[in-house]
Formats: C-alpha cells, sequence, structure tokens
C-alpha cells in the first residue's frame, strides 16, 4: 500500500469502539495517503461533524451510546452530510439490519474482516 | 464439545474454603454463581489479551512503517521491490487476521452476556420451570447474535444437534473461511 497523491487533502472519520480495528483502518487508510480521524462512538463522531467536514464517514454498527445506523440517520439530517458518502464497517450480516442501514441513508455495506485492496477501491469508487 | 482440556488439575489441593457458604442454599444459585464464575474469568482473560493484542498491533504497525519507509529510500533495485511487494501482501493478510480478534472479542461478549441472562432465570423458579419462558430466553438470545457463524451455530444447536454435529459444522466454517476470510460487500 503506497500513499496517493490525490488523496492527501480526503478527510475519512473512522468510528469504531474497539481499539484494535481503529488502529487496522487507521493503518490502511493512511497507506493510501488519506487523512483519519478517529472516533469511539456515535456521538463523539456526530461532535467532529458538527464541528469540521470530513469527505467520507466509515462506521461500525454497534456501539456504546450511539450505534453507526442512528449516526448516519442523524448526519443525513444535517445539509453538510446530505451527500457525503457514509459506508458502514461491521460484523452484521443480518438482511434486517442492512435494510435499516440503507433507510438511514448508509452508502454501503461492508462486512468484517476488509481486506485493505477491497476497502481502498470501495472508497475510490463512492469518493 | 470436549472440554476435559479444560478442567481442574486434580493434583491441586482442594479446600472446603472453596465451598459456597451455606445461606439460602439453592441448586438454581449454585448453578447462577457457576455460570457467573465462568463470565467473570472469560472477562478476566479477554482484558488481559487486550492488552497483549494493543502491543503485538503497534509492533506490527511499526515493522511496516519501517518497512515503508525503507521502499521510500529510492532504491529501485528489482530484489528490493519484490521484497517490499512481499511485504504489502503479508501486511494485507495480518490485517485481515487481525481483525479476527475484533470478532472474538465481540463473539465472546455475546456468551458472557448469554450466561448472565441464564444465571439469572435459573435462580427464578417460576420463571425457569415455565417451557414458555424458556423459549423467551432463547429468543432474547438469538437476538444477540450478530454473525453469520454466530447465527448458524445456534440455530443449530436450538434445533437438537448433538455435539459431535456441531463440532463438524465449525470444521466446516473453518475452512469456508480459510478459502474466504473476507466480509462481502454490497454498495446501495
Amino acid at each position: 500500500m503506497s500513499g496517493s497523491a490525490s488523496h492527501r487533502s480526503r478527510v475519512i472519520l473512522a468510528v469504531d469502539d474497539s481499539a484494535s480495528m481503529r488502529q487496522m483502518v487507521r493503518f490502511t487508510l493512511e497507506s493510501a495517503g488519506y487523512k483519519v480521524v478517529q472516533a469511539t462512538d456515535g456521538v463523539e463522531a456526530l461532535d467532529y461533524a458538527r464541528q469540521s467536514a470530513v469527505d467520507l464517514v466509515l462506521t461500525d454498527v454497534n456501539m456504546p451510546r450511539m450505534d453507526g445506523i442512528t449516526l448516519v440517520r442523524e448526519l443525513r439530517g444535517l445539509n453538510s452530510y446530505k451527500f457525503t458518502p457514509m459506508l458502514v464497517l461491521t460484523t452484521e450480516s443480518g438482511q434486517d439490519t442492512k435494510q435499516r442501514g440503507k433507510q438511514a441513508g448508509a452508502t454501503g455495506w461492508i462486512v468484517k474482516p476488509f481486506s485493505p485492496e477491497q476497502l481502498l477501491s470501495t472508497i475510490a469508487r463512492v469518493l | 464439545m470436549d472440554l476435559a482440556h479444560l478442567a481442574p488439575n486434580p493434583s491441586e489441593p482442594s479446600s472446603d474454603d472453596t465451598m459456597i457458604a451455606p445461606i439460602a442454599w439453592t441448586p438454581e444459585q449454585q448453578i447462577a454463581r457457576m455460570l457467573e464464575l465462568c463470565e467473570a474469568q472469560m472477562e478476566s482473560a479477554l482484558s488481559e489479551s487486550d492488552v497483549a493484542v494493543d502491543e503485538l498491533i503497534k509492533s506490527f504497525t511499526g515493522l511496516i512503517e519501517a518497512g515503508q519507509a525503507l521502499g521510500s529510500l529510492g532504491d529501485d533495485s528489482s530484489d528490493l521491490a519484490r521484497q517490499l511487494d512481499a511485504l504489502r501482501k503479508q501486511t494485507a493478510a495480518a490485517v485481515v487476521a487481525f481483525q479476527f480478534y475484533d470478532k472474538l472479542t465481540q463473539r465472546l461478549g455475546h456468551v458472557r452476556y448469554s450466561l448472565s441472562a441464564l444465571a439469572m432465570f435459573v435462580c427464578d423458579r417460576a420463571k425457569s420451570s415455565e417451557r414458555d419462558q424458556w423459549r423467551r430466553l432463547f429468543s432474547t438470545l438469538r437476538r444477540l447474535y450478530r454473525t453469520d457463524e454466530e447465527r448458524q451455530l445456534f440455530k443449530l444447536m436450538v434445533d437438537g444437534a448433538t455435539a459431535e454435529q456441531a463440532r463438524e459444522h465449525i470444521q466446516q466454517s473453518t475452512l469456508t473461511l480459510r478459502s474466504a476470510p473476507t466480509g462481502e460487500i454490497e454498495l446501495f
């Protein structure tokens, strides 16, 4: 994985309550040249997104305080995030939850574990 | 499943001190205590391994950064390029493998919750003697499970599979996992 000059200005908000997952996501995205900001749950992510712009949100579903689907719904309610790509990265593979994510406004659904190559190509497609 | 390797060591001295005080002794309370003990042991083991995995990830990240720094030195020998390409492939495989720890933590969290729920349930004699209440408990626990593997195993056991059948299912799942370790991607 090598850095890309075209990605350097892109900021990705990675939201996960698992420290090891955040590290894997950060490592993968930074290796490709993205700037990564991290949040440990939906509340922290929403606070950050209200104050600063990000180009893409990558969020887990099951987190304390605010889950990823609520986060997507809340962000879609903000004018500045109406068209921002929001990908859900989760172990949840059930159709019901996926459908709830889609209805909340998620752009796509990635089931963990992710392959770095596939994650990067998916992000490149939606950005 | 064969849990013989987890049994206490018979050579260790046993003491009556380890017995639970006979205050309001009921078989249900003893089952509940045993379940709570299992839950606590699992939490303790997970906390310990969290520390170790954090350290492992830091070391891994450091190694990869060192590899990337080597690649940016500008040495264009084909041998170095080959080595760096191999390093990139190994890194990608390690990133996938590390994520199974997260999955393990999540799944054991669900097991811990199930044990706690069962501990409370068995203490309520009125509830635990009713078939419908057991059905409700199973229904609650089923909703807990998030991954395909958890759901499949739950269904198998609820449908009355034997330990041997469960073991065969797990072996088959592991084989599938080896051939396709990463999850699906769907764009809406």
